[in-house]
């Protein structure tokens, strides 16, 4: 027993130095100097699925060094850690001066009152009006904008061409043709999804919902209801949710899918199409080189026609109230937006750029895995109920919920009907 | 850690104890010992007081404090959160989620993890008693493989090996025709997703319990199985009537800490598909307190559930101590 008693005591002496270790990083990693005499910026940026920036940081250190003579100093923030930073940012004070946010957590910290209000900086400097308008509404919060527009992403379907090909098969141009196609594409190519439908990945559904005419949530009198339980909601998600549990486009397992399992099926042959965001086929196409030339992309389709509705995701930057060097900032964030920068970040990041201008080349283009995508955007770009807690509707997961429950045999009405008293719960919430 | 623990509970019901009682006994006598007399024990546990106090006793007091606050994100920025009484708990235990979902999945988990380890440890203990000591050291070396084994890889292991699409579950049911050719995805039932979070931990904590169980089966006298041999006694009964009375203090002290463990266990099912907040069913009160506190920014409601968890924790920890001190003094 003795040795082990030793052993013992030597773990925990260990683990309890971890874990002051673990406590003492935390701190100084979350921590910044922000305000050196006015000559710092920090700058947070998002870290997702896009490919390695380094080079573009460069570059923009080195514009934005020789625009002002400050120094610009970035910092990579996952994702998935992001809200959670920004939260622990604007509790200590100590966070950037300027921080990329996600197009639906905009209004939630701007209602919070953790964001500078923008409005007179934008009109004065005339940027507003090219700003494509579900961007600019995402940043705008009880009438004052609190962020401006960086990036945009949007999804659709991405597919298999050599497969459609091989079996004669074409893009569907509205929800009947799509039905028809699943139901092919699984007679003939069994070993194959024809189209999994994941359980997590609630804007995948948004498509649907708002295509067949229904809203996550609709406001009247400063009053927000929950809208999932409409007849139109109901049909779109019967429809998207039967390609999987009528139609077997999808496997038992993708219930519990994230959007990162659609990509992962796809790459490794498993899924003839996914839905996936524009900013993906590089990625797909990375993993896999084979891919390379046998994938092709396809807006998905209206109900009867034309383009749905698709959710327009992105990004806004915005200035922190606990920014020391608002006008810095300001200009940073102007560069970033508007000209020879923001194009280079859209080009390297696979991601759009958020003016209209700048959109409609990308929808011009040859690419057959690009201008699928920015006809999307610019014909039926679409934001979510842009309340302050729309943020916390994200947290609460009210919508993979319903979608899981929906996929694992809960009736389309009775899970739109919690959905959507949750969402109205929510929504009105302080 | 575990074994210290147990070591100062044996110790103290046998050695230590009596030596201060008689102290006070003859103290009187002398009438007051300095001052330094007094404080030295004090002072010798100062510096690891001073650490305790530092990770565990501030964060307690703020989660307390916390679950007595509303404090969301305005809260945050505005640097003045509001006292709301006893709002939060009221939260935490109106309506039937807490009652009907949070607290059985909580509770029952834990049950049958405890036994399960505790169980499963003690058998692996007598096997190792057996065997010879090369298959020991093999044992023991591939038991301390699955302790090792930090909780976010061996969860996606178990999740990989029920993978509903491609495991080698599926398949081998799928082999022996026991499941249908589209599969079954195990991990959207509240029973089947718990009885793979159940052998995620149970196998994760056994080796602890095998372990600590077959340090203190060394120690026991092998005389006692020796009369009882001769007296004609079987295994089963050497077990229960030797065994199990002479390692209680170590049963007692594993059992505890698996309680304790199985209690808050946390990441097993939040990295399971549909553990982090998709399947309402499966949440147990350490993911849903996570779940208000980080993912709504509801810091206050979440507290208020994680002091509710400590609170059940510190009950059933009471309730075993005394069981286990009570009987220390009738023998």
């Amino acid at each position: 027993m003795r040795p082990l008693r030793r052993a013992g005591t030597a773990a925990l002496t260990a683990s309890l130095f971890l874990l002051v270790a673990a406590c003492g990083n935390d701190g100084s990693s979350s921590s910044s100097s922000s305000s050196a005499g006015g000559k710092t910026l920090t700058w947070w940026v998002m870290k997702g699925t896009n490919p390695d920036a380094s080079a573009f940081y460069a570059a923009a250190k080195k514009e934005f060094k020789a625009e002002t003579g400050a120094t610009l100093k970035v910092q990579e923030v996952e994702w998935a850690d992001a809200h959670d930073k920004l939260v622990r940012a604007f509790a200590s004070g100590d966070g950037p001066d300027v921080s990329e946010i996600g197009t639906t957590w905009t209004p939630e910290f701007a209602a919070a009152g953790g964001l500078d209000d923008l409005t007179s900086r934008i009109s004065s400097s005339g940027m507003g009006k090219d700003l494509i308008p579900a961007l600019k509404d995402s940043a705008t919060y009880d009438g004052k904008q609190y962020g401006v527009g960086w990036y945009a992403g949007v999804r659709a379907i991405v597919y298999r061409k050599d497969v459609f090909d091989q079996l004669g098969l074409k893009p569907p141009t509205n929800w009947a043709q799509l039905e028809q196609l699943v139901k092919t594409l699984k007679a003939k190519k069994p070993g194959m999804m024809p189209m999994p439908i994941a359980g997590q990945s609630s804007y995948a559904s948004a498509p649907f919902i708002w295509g067949a005419g229904g809203d996550f949530a609709t406001e009247s009198n400063g009053k927000w209801t929950g809208a999932l339980d409409s007849p139109q909601a109901r049909a779109g998600l019967t429809f998207y949710t039967n390609l999987a549990l009528k139609d077997g486009s999808s496997s038992v397992g993708a219930a519990t899918w994230k959007e990162t399992d659609l990509l992962d099926s796809f790459v490794k042959g498993k899924a003839a199409m996914v839905i996936q965001g524009n900013w993906t086929p590089k990625t797909a196409i990375s993993q896999n080189p084979s891919l390379k030339n046998e994938i092709g992309a396809f807006p998905i389709p209206g109900k009867d026609g034309g383009i749905a509705p698709a959710f327009l995701g992105g990004s806004n930057l915005a200035v922190l109230k606990t920014s020391k060097n608002p006008d810095l900032a300001w200009k940073f964030i102007s560069m970033m937006t508007t000209g020879d920068l923001s194009t280079k970040w859209a080009d390297q990041a696979g991601y759009f750029p958020s003016t209209t201008t700048a959109l409609k080349s990308y929808a011009n283009s040859t690419d057959p895995l690009v201008a699928p995508f920015a006809k999307a955007m610019l014909d039926a770009g679409k934001n979510v109920p842009s309340a302050p807690q729309w943020g916390t509707v994200e947290g609460n997961q009210t919508v993979t919920q319903m979608l899981q429950s929906i996929l694992t045999g809960t009736s389309v009405d009775k899970a739109t009907t919690t959905a959507s008293n949750a969402i109205t719960k929510t929504l009105n919430g302080n | 850690m575990g074994t210290d623990v147990e070591d100062l509970s044996a110790a103290g019901g046998v050695r230590t104890l009596p030596a201060p009682a008689g102290e006070a006994r003859r103290r009187p006598a002398r009438r007051g010992p300095t001052l330094l007399v007094r404080l030295r024990p004090w002072l010798l546990l100062a510096a690891p007081l001073a650490v305790i106090a530092v990770l565990l006793l501030y964060p307690i007091v703020r989660v307390v404090y916390l679950s007595f606050q509303e404090y969301g994100l305005k809260e945050i920025i505005s640097g003045h959160p509001r006292f709301v009484g006893w709002a939060n708990y009221r939260e935490a235990v109106s309506g039937d989620y807490l009652w009907k979902t949070v607290l059985p999945n909580t509770v029952l988990f834990a049950l049958v993890a405890v036994a399960g380890t505790v169980g499963l440890g003690t058998l692996v203990a007598l096997l190792l008693q057996a065997l010879g000591p090369r298959m020991r050291a093999a044992v023991i070396g591939a038991a301390l493989v699955a302790w090792a084994l930090p909780a976010v890889t061996g969860t996606y292991v178990w999740v990989w090996i029920f993978d509903p699409d491609s495991g080698l579950v599926r398949r081998a049911l799928q082999g022996a025709g026991l499941l249908g050719p589209d599969g079954y995805n195990w991990f959207t039932d509240r029973l089947s997703f718990y009885a793979i979070a159940e052998l995620n931990v149970i196998h994760h904590s056994y080796p602890f319990v095998a372990v600590t169980l077959f340090a203190g089966l060394t120690t026991v006298p092998q005389e006692l199985y020796e009369a009882a041999r001769l007296d004609g006694a079987n295994a089963w009964q050497r077990f229960w009537r030797i065994t199990v009375p002479v390692l209680r203090p170590v049963f007692a002290v594993v059992t505890v800490l698996s309680t304790i463990w199985d209690f808050k266990v946390f990441t097993q099912v939040y990295l399971m598909p549909g553990g982090s907040g998709t399947n309402p069913d499966v949440l147990n009160l350490g993911v849903w307190s996570y779940m208000k506190a980080i993912n709504q920014n509801q810091y206050g409601l979440g507290a208020a559930i994680a002091v509710l968890l400590t609170l059940v924790l510190l009950a059933i920890t009471a309730v075993y101590l005394r069981v286990l001190f009570r009987e220390e003094e009738i023998r």
